[in-house]
C-alpha cells in the first residue's frame, strides 16, 4: 500500500523542465476542450446560418407561392370561368349526350355525312389522307 | 470576541459585527472567520494547511459550477426536441392562415404588400423623382407626394402597395425611397363567396362571417403555417351564384338567396345572397314569409304525430271557415283530397284543417323543433324570426301555409334538412364535416321523413315544382309563394318565391342527399309563384352539381334516367303554386 503511495507520489512529482507532468497534461486538455467547443459552436454557429438562411428561402418562396395562388385563384373565379365559358359558346352538356365509362361499349358512331363526288382532276391522283374519326353519341 | 482571533484587536471598530442588525450578525462572523483563517493557521503553526484548505474548497467550487454548466450546456445541446433547433417561428408563419374551400381552392390569402416611404434628404431632383414616381404609380395622391417631398424627414407615402407596384417604383432608383412590408388580407375571388367569407380590419381582426367567426383559429392555423378549411366547395358556390344571379336578372327580382347543404352533416357547400354587392347577407339576415313550403311541415307533423296518413281525406270542396276568416285554395279543387292531394294541390283549406286539428300545442312543439321560432343556430350571426304571439285557430291556419310567421331562409334550410335526413334536426354549420359539439335533434320520425321525401319527389313529378325537375337525379321540393306586407296589408304586386329542394329524394334515409333552397325576393314577371321563379334554378343548380356531388342519374318510379316521363305520371295542376 504504502509502495502505491510512493509511486504515485513520485509520478506526481514527476516534473518536466520544472513543471509537474500532471499540469500539463492538464492544460492540454483543457486547451482540447476549449479547441472543440470552438469547434463545435462554430460549427452550431454555421448550421444555424444555415437554417435561418433557408427558413428565409422558405418565407420568400411561400410568399411567392402565396401570391402565384392568389392569383390563380383570381383567374379561376366561378364566374369568370362561366363568363368566359358562355363567351365561347360552351354550356352544360345535354342529358341526352352524357355517357358513362360502362356504357362506353354501347355508343356507336355518328354516320358519316355523305361525301359528294369532286370533279375529276389532277390531284385526284394523290392519294388522300384517312378520314377522321366521327365523333360518339349514345345509343338512345 | 473570539479567542482565535488575534488581530481582532488590530480590526477597526467600523469593521465590528456590533454594527449589524442581529440577523446579519452570522453572516458577518462566518466572513470574518474565513477572513482571519490565514491568522488561526499560523497562530496554530500550521499556516501551509490554511492555504490549501481555502484552494481547494475555492477549487472545489468552482468545478461544482463548472460541472453544473457542463451538464447543462451537454443537455441543452443533446437533448434538444426535434425542431427545437433555430427558429421557433414557423417559416410559413402568417397572421392569418388561409381560407380554403373544402377541396383546397383559395377563398382568403395574406399577401405582403409595401409601405413605400420617402427620405427627402436624399432625393436629388425631387421634381423629376414626383414625376416619375407619379407614372409608375398612378394611383398615388399627387398632394400627399408633394408634400412628402417637400418635407424634412422620411414619411409614408401611400401604404398596400402590391409586389409589382413595389418592382415599378424600386425600378426607378430613385434615392430616399424605402419600402415597409405589410401583411394585407386579399380575397382573390372578389364579389364570389363575400357573404361566407366576410372580411377582416386592418389589424387582421375578422369583422364578418367566416373571417369573424372562427377568428381565434384562423389565426391560430396561421402561426402554425396551416390553411383553415371551411365547407364551402367553390364549385358549387360559383354555380349557385351564377345561377342565381341568372334567376334574379330574368325575374327582374330585388333580392334573391340560395343555400346548399349536406342533409345528412348539415355542412353549407354554397351560400349566396344576390345582389353581391350589397354586403347584407340576406341568407341570415333577412326574414321572409314564405308562404306554401311550410304545409310540407304541418303535413309532416300531422303523419307523425298519426293524424293523417296517406289515406286520409281532407274536405277541400269549399273554403275552411274560422270565425270571420274564410280560408280558400289558390286554385280551388272543389273537392274532397287526398293528403297527397292536399301537397300536390298546395291546399291551403287542407293543411288550414290539419293545423286546427292538431291545435296550439302541437304546432308549436313541432314547429320549435324544426327551428322555425328561435334564432338559427350558425357560425354566422343570423336574424331572429317574427313569430306569432298567439295561437289561435286562425294563427294556426295561417302558420300551415307559410303566413304570420317569418323566418330566415337559414332557418328554412335547416328545417328541410331535418325533413329529409330520417328527422334529425343539425344546425348547419361552415366548418367541414360539420360541428363536432352539437348533438342531432329527432324531430320526426324516419319513417314519416321516407314519406315526406316520397311526397316531395311526386310534388316536382306531378306537382307544382316541375320546372325543379333535373333528369335522373330525383329532384324533390316543395313551392313557396307568398305576398308580401305592405303597411300593413298582404300586397299582391309584392311577392317571394321559393322553392325547397333535395336531391336524390329515393333510397333510404341516411343515403347520401342534399337540399338546395332558392328565394327570390319580388319577382316582376308573371306568374310570380315559385314555381316559376325559383323552381327553374333548383333544376338547373341540381344539373350542374350533380357529377360534382358524385350523384349518378338513375331511374325512379317517376322517370327514367334522362328524365323521361313515365306515362302514368303528370303534372296535375302545373299552376307552380
Amino acid at each position: 500500500m504504502s509502495s502505491t503511495v510512493a509511486t504515485l507520489n513520485r509520478l506526481y512529482g514527476w516534473k518536466v523542465r520544472g513543471v509537474r507532468w500532471v499540469e500539463i497534461i492538464g492544460v492540454m486538455l483543457v486547451a482540447a476542450m476549449v479547441f472543440s467547443v470552438y469547434l463545435a459552436k462554430a460549427a452550431a454557429a454555421r448550421e444555424s446560418a444555415r437554417i435561418t438562411d433557408l427558413e428565409r428561402q422558405i418565407t420568400g418562396n411561400g410568399q411567392r407561392v402565396r401570391l402565384l395562388r392568389a392569383e390563380v385563384a383570381r383567374l379561376e373565379q366561378p364566374g369568370r370561368l362561366e363568363a368566359l365559358s358562355r363567351g365561347a359558346g360552351l354550356g352544360p352538356v345535354d342529358v341526352h349526350r352524357q355517357a358513362t365509362e360502362a356504357s362506353l361499349s354501347t355508343l356507336v358512331a355518328v354516320p358519316a355525312p355523305p361525301t359528294v363526288p369532286a370533279a375529276p382532276d389532277i390531284d385526284a391522283a394523290i392519294p388522300s389522307a384517312p378520314a377522321a374519326t366521327p365523333a360518339a353519341e349514345p345509343v338512345q | 470576541m473570539s479567542a482565535h482571533d488575534p488581530f481582532a484587536a488590530d480590526r477597526p471598530v467600523s469593521y465590528g459585527v456590533r454594527r449589524y442588525m442581529p440577523s446579519w450578525r452570522w453572516l458577518a462572523e462566518a466572513m470574518w472567520w474565513v477572513e482571519h483563517s490565514f491568522g488561526r493557521a499560523h497562530a496554530d503553526a500550521r499556516p501551509e494547511e490554511d492555504t490549501r484548505v481555502r484552494i481547494f474548497v475555492i477549487l472545489s467550487l468552482f468545478s461544482a459550477v463548472f460541472c453544473c454548466l457542463a451538464l447543462g450546456a451537454a443537455h441543452a445541446a443533446l437533448m434538444t426536441e426535434k425542431g427545437g433547433v433555430g427558429s421557433t417561428i414557423h417559416p410559413d408563419a402568417v397572421v392569418r392562415a388561409d381560407l380554403i374551400d373544402r377541396n383546397g381552392a383559395l377563398l382568403a390569402t395574406n399577401i405582403t404588400h409595401y409601405g413605400l416611404y420617402i427620405d427627402p434628404a436624399e432625393v436629388w431632383d425631387r421634381k423629376a423623382a414626383a414625376n416619375q414616381i407619379k407614372r409608375a404609380l398612378p394611383r398615388v395622391s399627387a398632394a400627399k407626394l408633394d408634400k412628402v417631398l417637400n418635407g424634412d424627414r422620411r414619411l409614408l407615402v401611400i401604404n398596400r402597395l402590391t409586389p409589382q407596384e413595389k418592382v415599378a417604383v424600386h425600378s426607378l432608383a430613385l434615392g430616399g425611397i424605402g419600402f415597409e412590408p405589410e401583411d394585407v388580407r386579399v380575397y382573390p375571388l372578389g364579389e364570389s363567396a363575400r357573404h361566407v367569407v366576410g372580411n377582416v380590419d386592418t389589424g387582421g381582426v375578422g369583422l364578418s362571417a367566416a373571417e369573424s367567426a372562427f377568428n381565434d383559429e384562423i389565426r391560430a392555423a396561421g402561426a402554425r403555417g396551416e390553411s383553415f378549411q371551411i365547407s364551402i366547395d367553390l364549385r358549387i358556390q360559383g354555380i349557385l351564384e351564377n345561377e342565381l344571379a341568372a334567376a334574379a336578372t330574368e325575374t327582374k327580382a330585388i333580392g334573391a338567396v340560395g343555400i346548399i347543404t349536406d342533409v345528412q352533416t348539415g355542412e353549407v357547400l354554397g351560400m349566396a345572397s344576390w345582389p353581391s354587392s350589397n354586403s347584407r347577407n340576406l341568407a341570415t339576415a333577412a326574414t321572409y314569409e314564405m308562404g306554401s313550403v311550410f304545409k310540407t311541415f304541418t303535413i309532416a307533423a300531422a303523419i307523425d304525430t298519426g293524424r293523417a296518413d296517406m289515406n286520409t281525406l281532407l274536405d277541400a270542396s269549399e273554403a275552411f271557415q274560422i270565425g270571420n276568416r274564410r280560408i280558400t285554395d289558390f286554385h280551388a279543387t272543389n273537392k274532397v283530397l287526398t293528403l297527397e292531394g292536399v301537397y300536390l294541390h298546395s291546399s291551403n283549406i287542407g293543411t288550414s284543417r290539419l293545423s286546427t286539428e292538431m291545435g296550439p300545442r302541437v304546432m308549436r312543439d313541432y314547429f320549435q323543433r324544426f327551428g322555425l321560432l328561435s334564432r338559427a343556430p350558425f357560425e354566422i350571426g343570423s336574424e331572429a324570426p317574427i313569430i306569432p304571439r298567439e295561437w289561435s285557430d286562425s294563427t294556426l291556419a295561417s302558420l300551415s301555409f307559410g303566413y304570420g310567421i317569418s323566418i330566415t331562409p337559414l332557418q328554412m334550410a335547416a328545417a328541410m334538412q331535418a325533413l329529409t335526413n330520417g328527422g334529425r334536426y343539425i344546425p348547419l354549420t361552415l366548418r367541414k364535416g360539420g360541428r363536432p359539439d352539437v348533438q342531432a335533434r329527432q324531430v320526426i320520425s324516419p319513417e314519416t321523413s321516407l314519406t315526406m321525401l316520397d311526397l316531395m319527389r311526386r310534388n316536382v313529378v306531378r306537382g307544382s315544382g316541375g320546372r325543379a325537375e333535373a333528369p335522373g337525379l330525383r329532384v324533390g321540393g316543395k313551392t313557396g309563394s307568398a305576398n308580401k306586407s305592405v303597411n300593413g296589408r298582404y300586397s299582391t304586386a309584392h311577392a317571394v318565391g321559393t322553392f325547397a329542394a333535395v336531391f336524390p329524394a329515393d333510397g333510404p334515409v341516411n343515403a347520401r342527399r342534399y337540399q338546395i333552397l332558392i328565394l327570390v325576393d319580388e319577382p316582376q314577371t308573371y306568374p310570380r309563384t315559385g314555381g316559376f321563379v325559383a323552381a327553374p334554378a333548383v333544376g338547373r343548380i341540381a344539373d350542374r352539381i350533380a357529377p360534382f356531388l358524385n350523384v349518378q342519374r338513375r331511374a325512379d318510379p317517376y322517370r327514367t334516367a334522362v328524365g323521361d316521363r313515365i306515362p302514368a305520371f303528370e303534372d296535375l295542376e302545373g299552376d307552380g303554386r
